[in-house]
């Protein structure tokens, strides 16, 4: 299996790399295009619909520092096909260089249960679930930044603090009565 | 310099502990009833986080034996728009007469001062009426059903002209949770759906007159795609007993421009599906050995058969036109039964197994409420 | 004057719109400059009807000058009602070599024979097309003209189009187009749509089925030169590919506005690991229509995006291939053509 693997080039310099993956590949082009505003780092967003990635990018693809799946609520293939792609990670990417991106958290239509699935999967992986609002374009940048932030630990260009410890902050916990059953 | 977006807060790792107040009279809130309050630090209203995994299975008793026939001519094959709305505060039974009139006097007056816009005609006379559907409920705890209706006429139309009806809407409580119902202080009564049909600006002039008088909070009330999925099996349930005539779905894909799929089954065709779904789902159980305390007589539905459903259908979709239909949202379902909108619009077109239908939206309401 | 005349002036002028009204009457040209001039377009339809009423008096028009601008006014907007494909089968040998005026003539002569009270009106559009107005009567009435049939026909072609046609007046059109174009049979191409361009462009396959060149979709490099270099599509490949497949099936650039597709199906069912349906070996029957504003660049869009699997099922590239949006299907195969 072609795991994607955190460590296994060198990094560059000044330079922060992070890859999308998202199965509807809308708001992956909007938030790349904020992420690359940027200035005081170089930021290289690589986009993809679903992991494994093709090998022929293999040489070309510079370390990835991190990974972020956006899920839409709304369409249940999304987290079908995220929760496929997370099979092709190596393990070293779940100490804190992995992230979920939820998009359409409040929308009516969607069943309360599919939240609580993401929460819980985040949970498991020990690793941040944000919530990203994708309608208005303040949303999508208020959202790019949140990646900045954890994009410019994961690539440790923050002195003091490595994605491990961020991750230990930032974790999705989920309380032990999520389950609790309904009326009968 | 730090934008904080309330819309972009992150729920993070402080978890609100339930309020559990031991006191009586403290009125307890809907989730921390049920253990858990709301942890997603936004909106709390939108966190059903109850997953109710079994529902019983509609009974053929006839509605009509409890329900006159002229007051359930209302209620059916009108287009209802949902709502819910939370306990009213010092609501009698007893005192419909009045709220009449008050509601009444209320219309007048707020037409006379011009905030009524975009209504028909110039000046025409209102009388309201307020009636109690009899026998509109399920359990002891439910309150009853109460019918709200707006006849008018144009004010130069002569006296033999009859008022006809431009507004109708009801509350019903029909089978609501009974510890919720239980927990309320006395002066409230809780009648958490809320039908709506007729001129917007009615509407919204009724709705103001109940949150000035009870003291309550109206809210939209949507149908979210798991419990139109509910309907769909408890409606095709129904149709050993009731030809449901077909069964349609209807999608919506997101594609520019947006794509409808109407995927309507034979109403035979679906039950033999549905009934194999049980089957083999109630074959598992036994094997498996567990979860036999649920009375698997056929009497209740659990989500399990539910899933399995609208997955079967989706597949048989899908190995025709290679299209996953979870890529859209479920908008609509509907049989001989009724019809229910993601939007919350709903219509019932036949009186059997309408208390059932109500039931899952009664829940809907209450879970929906903030508090 | 009659009554008729007038309600059909009213009816008409009430359908068209005023922006087109102008132009409409003008190309009629019955107009003298001064009524013309008179007519002031800006006013509320009623005023404009109560104008041209009164014109009618004057200029003594009947009921075949309105007929007329009736017709220019549907040719010119022929994008309305519901329009139905038919085809003609098997042609004789002088099939080919029928041209206008024999057609008109024979036309009128098969028509008249099989009903004796219809109004026909036979005019050629200048894309080739041969447009028919038909009005219906029987034996106790004269002809209707609020109701017409339109028919269009491309000579050349074994197509031809309908709009509002009963199912009486069908078979006695049929056989009068069919024995007036040279051939021996009609037959349902199952294609209808709201917009006539529309069906017309996918029966003849009169849109850009082929890709034109041999170079990059000029699509996809478009996105690519445009947005930043620091950005990369992983893969960018298979999206192309995706892209490639969903043109060929729905074709490239703009596509005919189909509104709907409509598969009647009945098949076995088709689920997964569920033994007691698939031991039952029954059809489900089901009935699954495709709604859109523009229901072919929907499927496009479904197919580069990934929401349809590609290669497209050949239930939904059937579409433009054949050129049909109504199926039957069951399990030996495609059901009655």
């Amino acid at each position: 299996m072609s795991l994607l693997k955190p460590f296994s080039k060198l990094p560059g310099l000044n330079a922060a790399n992070i890859l999308l993956v998202e199965n509807e590949e809308q708001l992956q082009q909007r938030l790349a295009d904020a992420l690359v505003e940027e200035t005081a780092v170089t930021v290289n967003v690589r986009l993809a619909k679903t992991l494994p990635l093709p090998l022929k990018n293999e040489k070309s693809r510079p370390r990835i520092d991190l990974v972020v799946f956006i899920i839409n609520l709304t369409s249940e293939l999304s987290l079908q096909s995220a929760e496929a792609s997370l099979k092709y990670l190596d393990p070293g990417y779940f100490l804190g260089k992995v992230c979920l991106l939820v998009t359409n958290a409040r929308n009516a239509s969607v069943p309360p249960a599919r939240l609580d699935t993401v929460r819980k999967l985040a949970a498991s992986l020990h690793c941040p679930l944000l919530c990203a609002e994708d309608q208005t374009p303040d949303g999508v940048t208020n959202a790019a930044e949140r990646l900045l932030t954890i994009l410019k630990v994961a690539a440790g260009l923050v002195p003091m603090t490595t994605a491990l410890y961020l991750s230990n902050l930032t974790r999705c916990t989920v309380p032990s009565d999520i389950d609790q059953q309904g009326f009968d | 310099m730090e934008r904080r977006n309330s819309m972009a807060r992150t729920p993070l790792s402080s978890v609100v502990a339930p309020r559990r107040s031991r006191s009586k009279s403290y009125r307890r809130s809907y989730h921390s009833c049920l253990g858990a309050a709301s942890y997603l630090s936004l909106t709390s209203g939108l966190t059903a986080r109850r997953l109710t995994t079994s529902r019983r299975a509609p009974k053929s008793h006839s509605i009509t034996e409890k329900v006159s026939p002229e007051q359930l001519a209302l209620l059916v094959k009108k287009e209802w728009q949902l709502s819910y709305v939370t306990p009213l505060h010092q609501f009698r039974h007893k005192q419909l007469k009045s709220y009449s009139r008050q509601l009444q006097a209320f219309i007048v007056a707020e037409r006379q001062q011009g905030l009524a816009v975009g209504m028909e005609g110039a000046d025409s006379s209102f009388r309201v009426s307020f009636s109690v559907l009899q026998g509109m409920v399920e359990t002891d705890d439910d309150a009853e059903s109460v019918f709200v209706q707006i006849h008018s006429k144009p004010v130069f139309a002569g006296q033999e002209k009859p008022m006809r009806s431009v507004w109708s809407g009801w509350l019903a409580c029909i089978s609501g949770s009974p510890d919720y119902l239980r927990s309320l202080p006395e002066d409230f009564v809780c009648l958490p759906l809320f039908c709506s049909s007729g001129a917007e600006w009615l509407t919204s002039l009724v709705k103001s007159w109940f949150q000035r008088m009870f003291d309550c909070c109206f809210g939209p009330l949507e149908i979210n795609t798991t419990n139109l999925e509910w309907l769909v099996a408890l409606w095709t349930n129904c149709h050993s007993e009731f030809n449901i005539q077909h069964l349609k779905l209807m999608w919506t894909l997101p594609v520019v421009p947006p794509l409808e799929v109407t995927y309507t089954l034979h109403p035979q065709d679906a039950w033999e599906l549905w009934r194999s779904i049980r089957e083999d789902v109630q074959d598992e159980e036994k094997t498996e050995g567990g979860r036999d305390t649920m009375a698997k007589d056929g009497g209740s539905i659990c989500i399990e058969e539910v899933m399995r459903f609208m997955q079967a259908l989706k597949c048989h979709f899908y190995r025709h036109f290679r299209v996953d239909l979870s890529t859209g949202r479920l908008d609509q379902v509907s049989t001989a039964l009724g019809s229910a909108k993601h939007n919350g619009k709903i219509k019932i077109s036949n009186s059997s197994y309408m208390i059932t239908t109500l039931m899952l939206l009664t829940e809907c309401a209450l879970l929906k409420m903030p508090i | 004057m009659d009554d008729s005349t007038k309600r059909l002036l009213q009816q008409l002028v009430r359908r068209i719109p005023t922006q087109m009204l102008k132009t409409t009457l003008e190309k009629w040209g019955r107009l003298t400059t001064e009524q013309q001039k008179s007519l002031d377009f800006t006013q509320p339809k009623w005023v404009l009807t109560e104008n041209l009423l009164a014109f009618c008096e004057e200029n003594g028009w009947t009921t075949k000058h309105i007929t007329e601008l009736e017709m220019i006014y549907v040719t010119d907007s022929p994008n309305q009602g519901m329009w139905y494909a038919f085809q003609l089968l098997d042609p004789e040998d002088d099939a080919p070599s029928v041209e206008l005026t024999q057609f008109k003539e024979q036309f009128k002569i098969h028509l008249t024979e099989l009903i004796r009270h219809v109004s026909i009106k036979i005019k050629k559009h200048t894309d080739e097309a041969v447009w028919i107005r038909i009005a219906w009567g029987d034996s106790f009435s004269r002809p209707n003209h609020l109701k017409p049939t339109y028919v269009v026909h491309h000579l050349q072609t074994p197509y031809v189009f309908m709009s509002s046609v009963t199912r009486k007046q069908k078979p006695l059109l049929s056989q009068a187009l069919v024995l007036a174009t040279r051939y021996t049979a009609i037959k349902d191409a199952h294609l209808s749509g709201r917009k006539l361009t529309a069906i017309r462009d996918v029966v003849m396959k009169q849109y850009q089925q082929v890709f034109p060149t041999k170079y990059p979709s000029p699509l996809l490099e478009q996105n690519q030169t445009a947005s930043n270099p620091l950005i990369k599509r992983e893969q960018a490949e298979s999206s192309e590919n995706r892209h490639q497949m969903a043109c060929e099936a729905f074709g490239y650039g703009m596509v005919p506005q189909l509104q709907t597709a409509v598969y009647k199906l009945e098949t076995k069912f088709r689920g997964i690991t569920n033994k007691t349906m698939t031991e039952r070996g029954e059809p489900i029957r089901c009935v699954v229509k495709f709604t859109s504003t523009n229901l072919l660049e929907s499927f496009r869009n479904c197919a580069s995006s990934g929401i349809a699997s590609t290669p497209v099922t050949p239930l939904l590239s059937s579409i433009t291939q054949k050129g049909r949006n109504f199926f039957v299907i069951t399990d030996n195969g495609r059901g009655p053509s």
